[in-house]
């Protein structure tokens, strides 16, 4: 069993130890020569060794990000490239951005080397700068700080840091720090105040945020592509895709919809009867979608609604993903509520690692003394090379599991799992010599399965009562708390029920000879 | 010598009872004096209570590396890290994140850079920055914390179904905690959201200890119950024996401030926890049992 679930864990891994020279795509902005020649911004939910890789661009190799960018930073307009990547030959066309740049609007980092996801502290990220357009008291900033946390975290990101700052002058800004995101992404995400409006004629029905809407569906059977209208091709050649999810409204909205409605008359048309005026929805005081209204909600308080909306691009795939895309960002925002003030983005960089290069290095090296000196405690106290053995093999493939397992659901490797990974490679060595005691002591007690029944009550004792410990702390707790907690939990819950029994097993057998 | 040690162990276990107490009163005495005297319980690194960003924009003339040791030397009280900040790919400008709050303490750090690289006041700018964790963190730990303790005490009780047991687990994993954070005031250091995990850790260490006491003592019936005592002494102090001499050659070869503060903290933590073990622990679980006979 232990062998299985290691073999799974490794390969969710996978690790490269050699070919994994290249960059890897991390971003492709929209319109820009590399997306007009079809290469695709990379799945979020694809892993890290899934993403596609540049291995050459005009027939020179590229191995790191310094060779990419000095190939590509001096490029005249007009030109055609050749690029190959993992998924094939690319002819791109140098033109003009935005801001009157030749740029591929490619953005690219060091090839991974293994499915497990880095975070902030490991990696770095992307960190940027807002201010408050204007400016705002402390309780306010306070407000805005938090519910841009839970922007994010509504939103799927949870790696993040978001802190308040100011200048010497006094000025005010908002610093935020992000793992694994593209720079478009989060733009679109923080600079909206997210002001979600539906008004009928010039009356407001309800706002977006907590109060007025009590449910946002986000499950596939009331969310995602429009059945109805699907996608259909546009005028100029890309494609449109319609999305829709279901909301709940509060009772008071639902009220307040009640008597505007009634207030309209009923219209009979092609196709069936609607009210006078429709349900118009805002987002930033821009008009995003309207809705009719059947005739047989006049003066009737619905509480559920259905909101719709649209994304495009270049091929089917694209409108798919754009649309979906689209719709997350709206459900945040009408979950999460309006900021109390808009926020311009100042500046947007990528920020090293807090933890530093060489950091990760110098953790497998003392990982290593670490296991030396246990092996050393170890043997001096038992004098068994057949006690010693398995011990730290098991040690060894219980940080084995909790790494597949967080490659496998695809979590960010931080401070907190690493902190983690250590308590649970701790007690994890406290519950081998647990049971390594009291089956070597079995002198008294003859019979095996009585000795390892002995040794795993204690062990099950302490693992529940580390977990109840824990629990709390996983659902209760901050941020940092959550990740120490959950990776704790999910790392000795492998280790009390696949390694440990597999250790005492194995002790068995040795010993009994 | 190491008979007259056992005698004590043995016989003035309740004399011996009192040690952890007055352990743990003094500890309760200094984080009441600390709170008083800075209005925080703990000292609070950059990640906790916020700080000041240097950004120095001539790279050039600058190694990170060196930076780092540099102010770490300097300046070795607080809390200084070093990052880069690239833009498509190349570095366009160094982060100095400090906890220095006061206009005094940045100014003495912003001359220190400035005297070393020979940069202008247009070098570099300042920002100060709030905590990353914001003011209800450590209401909403210290709730967590509360319910744990409840929970853990409750599944302990299940487990033994009786009640001093199961109190006895929940006190010495309370007292490990606050004693550790007391001696850890003590060594001035200041602590960032990686030691409020380490202080976490400390919960699983010091279960796994008392547990195994509880379950020998309580559902054990071979031989005397000081002969108990002693066997599981025998493995737990085997179990502490190896994290300590595990987290020793850790603390001495990790690089990152980080990390050594989590091994600092489960250092101080496993001592306190023998005592809050092998004492209190002990000899609360004595009592119950010689009350038990009677």
């Amino acid at each position: 069993m232990l062998v299985i679930f290691l073999v799974f864990a490794v390969v969710s891994i996978h690790p490269k130890l050699f070919g994994n020279e290249g960059v890897t795509i991390r971003s492709v902005a929209q319109n820009s020569s590399a997306s007009l020649a079809g290469i695709q911004n990379p799945s979020p939910t694809s892993t890290p060794l899934a993403k596609e890789k540049i291995i050459s661009f005009n027939g020179e190799k590229v191995s790191t990000i310094e060779d990419f960018y000095q190939l590509t930073s001096n490029l005249k307009e007009n030109r055609s490239l050749m690029l190959e990547t993992s998924n094939g030959f690319y002819t791109l066309k140098t033109q003009r951005d935005g801001s009157g740049e030749i740029n591929l609007g490619l953005k690219v980092y060091q090839a991974p080397t293994s499915n497990l996801r880095k975070g902030l502290d490991l990696e770095g990220g992307t960190r940027v700068l807002l201010k408050p357009a204007e400016p705002i008291s402390e309780d306010n900033l306070e407000i805005t700080i938090a519910n841009l946390k839970e922007r994010l975290n509504v939103y799927g990101l949870s790696d993040v840091i978001v802190r308040a700052a100011s200048d010497l002058a006094g000025e005010d800004f908002i610093l935020i720090e992000i793992a694994g995101v593209t720079e478009d992404e989060v733009r679109e995400l923080l600079s909206q105040q997210g002001k979600f409006e539906a008004k009928i004629g010039n009356e407001t029905v309800f706002f977006g945020g907590k109060k007025d809407i009590t449910y946002v569906c986000r499950s596939a059977d009331c969310s995602g592509i429009d059945p109805r209208r699907g996608c259909s091709k546009t005028s100029d050649g890309g494609y449109a895709c319609s999305f829709f999810f279901g909301i709940t409204l509060s009772e008071e909205a639902a009220e307040r919809q009640a008597e505007l409605t009634d207030k309209l008359t009923v219209l009979s048309e092609e196709g069936g009867s609607y009210l006078s005026d429709d349900i118009a929805l805002y987002l930033d005081d821009k008009e995003v979608d309207r809705l009719r209204i059947g005739a047989d909600l006049k003066g009737r308080a619905t509480m559920s609604i259905q909101i719709s909306g649209a994304g495009a691009g270049l091929t089917q795939a694209d409108g798919v993903t754009d649309a979906l895309k689209n719709m997350k960002r709206l459900q945040t925002i009408i979950i999460t509520g309006s900021l109390p003030v808009k926020l311009d983005v100042v500046k947007m960089d990528t920020i090293s690692p807090s933890l530093g290069k060489e950091f990760l290095n110098n953790i497998l090296f003392v990982g290593l003394l670490v296991i030396l000196s246990v092996i050393t405690v170890v043997l001096i106290r038992y004098r068994k090379v057949k006690v010693v053995v398995p011990m730290i093999s098991i040690i060894i493939s219980e940080i084995v599991l909790i790494l597949g397992f967080a490659s496998l659901v695809g979590w960010n490797l931080d401070l907190a799992a690493i902190a983690g990974i250590i308590i649970v490679a701790g007690t994890g060595v406290d519950h081998l010599i647990i049971i390594t005691d009291e089956t070597l002591k079995g002198e008294v007690i003859s019979d095996w399965k009585k000795r390892i029944k002995n040794a795993m009550f204690i062990v099950m004792g302490a693992y529940l009562t580390t977990c109840a410990g824990m629990l709390p702390l996983w659902f209760a707790g901050a941020g940092l708390l959550k990740g120490f907690a959950f990776t704790t939990i999910v790392g000795i819950s492998f280790g009390v029920l696949v390694a440990r029994p597999a250790y005492a097993a194995m002790i068995e057998q040795l010993l009994k000879e | 010598m190491k008979k007259a040690i056992q005698d004590i162990y043995e016989h003035k276990y309740k004399l011996l009872l009192l040690i952890p107490f007055i352990i743990l009163v003094l500890a309760l005495l200094q984080i009441g004096i600390q709170t008083a005297v800075t209005g925080d319980f703990v000292n609070k690194g950059i990640t906790l209570k916020g700080g000041s960003t240097i950004t120095i924009n001539q790279i050039d003339i600058v190694d990170v590396e060196e930076l780092r040791l540099f102010l770490q030397n300097k300046f070795s009280k607080a809390d200084i890290n070093v990052r880069t900040i690239s833009s498509a790919g190349q570095v366009v400008s160094i982060a100095i994140d400090s906890d220095a709050q006061e206009n005094s303490e940045i100014n003495a750090l912003t001359k220190a850079i400035a005297d070393k690289y020979q940069l202008n006041k247009g070098d570099y700018s300042i920002e100060v920055m709030g905590s990353a964790l914001g003011e209800s963190f450590f209401k909403q730990t210290f709730m967590a914390l509360i319910i744990a303790f409840l929970l853990m005490g409750i599944v302990v009780l299940i487990y033994f179904r009786t009640i001093i047991p199961s109190l006895a687990v929940i006190l010495a994993a309370l007292s490990d905690i606050i004693v550790t954070l007391s001696i850890f005031n003590l060594t001035g250091i200041k602590l960032s959201t990686a030691g409020i995990a380490a202080f976490l850790m400390l919960i699983g260490y010091s279960v796994d200890t008392d547990i195994l006491l509880s379950t020998r003592l309580l559902k054990r019936k071979e031989g005397t119950v000081m002969e108990r005592v002693y066997g599981a002494m025998k493995t737990g102090l085997t179990m502490s024996t190896t994290t300590l001499v595990a987290i020793g050659v850790a603390l001495i070869f990790v690089e990152s401030e980080v990390v050594k503060q989590i091994m600092i903290i489960l250092f101080i933590g496993l001592l306190v926890d023998l005592i809050m073990t092998w004492i209190q622990n002990v000899g609360i679980l004595r009592l119950y049992l010689e009350k038990k006979k009677k």
